[in-house]
């Protein structure tokens, strides 16, 4: 019961909540392009195998944020190495929905990820009709 | 025309910040009107039955209407 009041006044308290913390009261809070630059790296790995990037991206769905366009570019260019396109269209499925009711950060990251959506030759689910 | 960007994290954070602390209120306001219109009434209408319940008089007028096997009206 403590771990779950303390966690419970973490939601609270910790504010805005820096995503990786998991409120120590002790040890460094990173910080959000910290988050961002390790995730980015996660995907640059060269011969990252299928599994890292599935398990990349399910962990990274775990969090309660959007995947900043830079991580998701990295994640894109990773399907584009492992030849893997049905994931690429996947992810931009994933982050649409985590979005949730919040409709505007969606078409921001397609405007961001154009150009790497165009150079990889992905199409979006809308362009591909399979949206509803 | 170019998004701006919009705010990405800690958007589920932001939602239960907002929406937890009214649903444990109005739980809490839910479960303190069912007290007192409900369970407070029922108590009561309890307790006014019972303060001049006799209970002797009771038993002989279903004893006459011969409901019971173990004694019988008086007259028979």
């Amino acid at each position: 019961f403590q771990n779950f009041a303390s966690r419970l006044s973490c939601i609270i308290v910790c504010f805005p909540a820096p995503l990786a913390s998991r409120c120590y009261s002790h040890g460094k809070v990173e910080t959000d392009e910290e988050f961002d630059s390790r995730w980015v790296t996660y995907f640059s790995k060269p011969d990252i195998d299928a599994w890292e990037l599935r398990k990349g991206m399910n962990t990274l769905i775990g969090y309660d944020l959007v995947p900043e366009p830079k991580i998701l570019d990295s994640a894109l260019k990773a399907c584009r190495r492992l030849d893997d396109l049905a994931s690429a269209i996947r992810i931009l499925e994933a982050v649409k929905e985590k979005a949730g009711p919040h409709k505007d950060i969606y078409p921001y990251l397609i405007q961001e990820l154009q150009p790497t959506l165009t150079e990889l030759g992905i199409s979006t689910p809308e362009e591909l009709g399979i949206d509803r | 025309m170019s998004l701006p960007k919009p705010l990405m994290r800690g958007l589920l954070g932001k939602r239960l910040r907002f929406h937890l602390p009214i649903a444990f209120t109005l739980s809490v306001v839910a479960a303190i009107a069912f007290k007192y219109t409900v369970t407070e009434p029922r108590k009561k209408a309890y307790a006014d039955f019972y303060k001049h319940y006799d209970a002797v008089k009771e038993f002989n007028s279903m004893r006459e209407a011969g409901v019971f096997e173990s004694v019988r009206p008086t007259g028979e």
